[in-house]
């Protein structure tokens, strides 16, 4: 099993997919389902302080937007944990966590820069679009099963 | 032994076979500890992880083709996260559950030609044309319109 | 204290839960009694507004602020008042923020007050904002007002001054200027100073207004009829003595501790940034040079006019370096009428740099505050932004000249 990196990252279709093939989808709802548990914070809706933006300056520096830090923090962890990714682009689907377009550009390439198995698709607007869709996720998540997963992190921090 | 974590997994339905509250009466029936909440998308079930993946394996094998699952990090009822407690407007993921939700019946349709072994032509990416053939196109537009 | 009527702002914002403020946000809007709502919307219109303003954004949440900002201008939701907030810093941001706060100005009646946050934006920054914006919405009427009738007065318990003012038909007719040292001494003397010089007594005041920081404390003392935060207060206040209550216009007030700069739309504030950071930017950098330059805080401006501020070497806006850079220029043969050019440019060019930055400058650009006096100051402000800067008459009372014109509609006819 797998541990696969999806974006949008709150998406039901994508969550569903990579459990559904065998895999483990990584998702921002349980970091924000982590966040919403901790005792001792009163920070709603979500429970991020302006703790996490200062978090998320291990991804982007202090001249970056704090909303964008703040995301950061939340989808970083989830990053540095994936051993593959599905990356899908569209800009008017997501919101939130994912409402972001700097956020989703820097995701992006952290990403790309992490080395490990990506798969990069259009969000699908059609009957037929769809139907590639899903069968292009089965068949890399398939050929995940064969590849040698590399332990190795090299997420954020540092020049 | 330390207390297992406590998730929620929000369970959509994309079918005309099976009603949210057919799975409420499984998840009932079963041995699953959950609690179980109906949205107007299906149920919201909340439980320790194993529990929650225990019932969610059930509720799949009722319609695994148009059964979707994900994780929700917002307990059930949340007052932050409901529509009274913000004075009308929906949280932000509730736009991408909108959009996504019109497309499940396509992905259903995708998921049974997987299960059946149907063969799929992924379709050709695009590569732009050559020079070339941008150069014959040129000469031959210019030759028509003289 | 009574308690007012709840005001619901409708927040369109993009970052603010992911920057950790949205409880700040909250917390201002209790102290207030307002609540925040979120319109809804459908996923339609978010898909469609785009295409409608002819705006197309990248980050999907400004889509759904946009979205939001249409439905509130439409009238399909019971908000009293907008708070437009996102990420500083944020280009993308900052255009729709921008353009909402214009689109909802121009196409409601709904008063909106837009800020750039970071994550150390807390409730106490955003409480006078929400101040200001709730009392837009409750008192729409009475900020409509645009001439002073009757006798009445306002007292300004600034930080450093306390100023008073006696206004009867549209003129000042009394003032009154201190130094604040005890709060509620100061605004006696102030307040009889410009009885005095009005001549007339209180008992014949018709009604009392008080803004400024000590505003609550005075505002028992003297029974006051209207208290009132200073960013309304300087915003009427500005327009009004400068002519320009109808349209744009910008505020800047550098004060003796902190300053403020207010963008304007037919009197009422839409963005405004407050100082009060860096002693650098305010009026006590001037006063420290005047001391330095061993002449009185009044003369500074008439030397600085004269002098060229390119010929002092300054390597900081600091209160304590950028002063001992001066000093140095001084011991090196520069000659004080530079020395004070220099000084007014430092300032000028820290308010530039800390807070023109995020709000819109738009003509006419009104300086008050005492600091506007210091000719050197404005003509500095002048030559930066390359736009003419009007000085109003009364400028350093336009707190008090502000309470006072509000006050008037507390006239009981």
């Amino acid at each position: 099993m797998v541990k696969v990196f999806i974006y949008p990252s709150n998406s039901l279709i994508l969550s569903d997919l990579v459990d559904r093939f065998g895999h483990e989808p990584l998702a921002v709802m349980h970091e924000i389902g982590k966040k919403i548990k901790t005792a001792g914070l009163d920070s709603p809706p979500i429970n991020i302080t302006p703790e996490d933006p200062k978090k998320g300056l291990k991804y982007a520096a202090v001249e970056v937007p704090s909303g964008v830090r703040g995301r950061m923090s939340l989808l970083g962890p989830l990053l540095e944990e994936a051993q593959a990714a599905i990356i899908v682009t569209g800009p008017d689907i997501s919101f939130g966590c994912m409402g972001c377009a700097r956020t989703n550009e820097l995701i992006t390439f952290l990403v790309r820069a992490k080395k490990i198995p990506k798969l990069d698709l259009e969000y699908p607007r059609t009957e037929e679009a769809a139907k590639d869709f899903v069968h292009q996720i089965h068949e890399f998540l398939a050929g995940l099963d064969n590849i040698k997963i590399s332990t190795s992190d090299k997420t954020g921090g540092g020049e | 032994m330390g207390e297992e974590e406590i998730i929620n997994k929000m369970v959509v339905l994309n079918s005309t076979y099976t009603l949210p509250s057919d799975i409420v009466i499984k998840i009932y029936e079963s041995k699953a500890d959950v609690t179980v909440k109906e949205t107007c998308f299906g149920l919201i079930i909340r439980g320790t992880i194993s529990e929650v993946n225990m019932a969610v394996k059930e509720i799949r094998n009722m319609d695994p083709m148009r059964i979707f699952v994900k994780e929700r990090g917002v307990p059930p009822g949340d007052s932050y996260r409901c529509r009274a407690g913000r004075g009308g407007g929906v949280k932000p993921g509730f736009h991408m559950h909108e959009i996504e939700n019109k497309l499940l019946p396509y992905i259903t349709g995708a998921l049974e030609e997987i299960e059946k072994g149907i063969p799929h032509e992924m379709p050709v990416k695009s590569h732009g044309i050559t020079i070339e053939r941008l150069k014959e196109i040129i000469n031959e537009e210019a030759a028509q319109a003289k | 204290m009574v308690q007012e009527e709840l005001v619901k702002i409708a927040h369109l914002s993009c970052g603010s839960e992911y920057s950790g403020i949205q409880k700040e946000i909250e917390t201002a809007a209790e102290i207030v009694n307002a609540r925040i709502f979120y319109p809804e919307i459908s996923i339609e219109e978010v898909q469609q507004v785009q295409d409608d303003f002819g705006l197309h954004v990248a980050s999907s949440d400004l889509g759904l602020v946009m979205a939001r900002a249409k439905v509130l201008v439409e009238g399909n939701t019971n908000a009293d008042a907008v708070l437009i907030t996102t990420c500083f810093r944020c280009a993308e941001g900052a255009v729709v923020r921008n353009e909402l706060r214009r689109y909802i100005y121009e196409n409601s009646k709904l008063p909106v007050i837009s800020y750039s946050f970071t994550e150390r934006t807390t409730s106490g920054t955003l409480l006078t904002r929400l101040e200001a914006l709730t009392t837009t919405a409750r008192r729409r009427s009475l900020l409509a007002r645009e001439h002073q009738e009757g006798l009445t007065a306002g007292i300004d318990s600034g930080s450093t001054t306390t100023k008073s003012v006696i206004m009867k038909d549209d003129k000042v007719i009394g003032r009154g200027w201190v130094p604040t040292t005890n709060v509620i001494q100061s605004a006696n003397e102030a307040y009889n100073q410009a009885l005095e010089t009005a001549g007339v007594t209180r008992d014949e005041i018709q009604a009392l207004g008080v803004t400024g920081y000590g505003r609550y404390l005075i505002k028992e003392e003297f029974n006051a009829d209207l208290v009132q935060e200073e960013i309304t207060v300087n915003s009427k206040g500005a327009v009004y003595l400068a002519n320009s209550q109808h349209g744009s216009a910008t505020v800047i007030d550098i004060g003796g501790m902190d300053n403020k700069a207010i963008s304007i739309q037919d009197g009422i504030p839409g963005m405004f940034t407050m100082g009060g950071i860096c002693a650098g930017a305010s009026g006590r950098f001037l006063e420290m040079t005047s001391k330095r330059l061993g002449v009185d805080i009044t003369e500074l401006g008439a030397l600085a006019v004269k002098g060229m501020q390119q010929n002092v070497e300054m390597n900081s806006y600091c209160i304590v370096f950028g002063i001992q850079s001066l000093v140095n220029s001084l011991s090196k043969g520069s000659v004080p009428e530079d020395v004070a050019a220099a000084s007014c440019h430092s300032v000028v060019e820290q308010v530039f740099e800390q807070q023109l930055q995020e709000v819109e400058v738009k003509e006419p650009l009104i300086m008050v505050g005492g600091s506007s006096l210091i000719e050197g100051v404005p003509k500095a402000m002048e030559d930066m932004l390359n736009i003419k800067v009007v000085v109003p008459p009364d400028s350093q009372y336009i707190g008090a000249v502000g309470s006072a014109l509000l006050a008037s509609g507390f006239i009981n006819k």
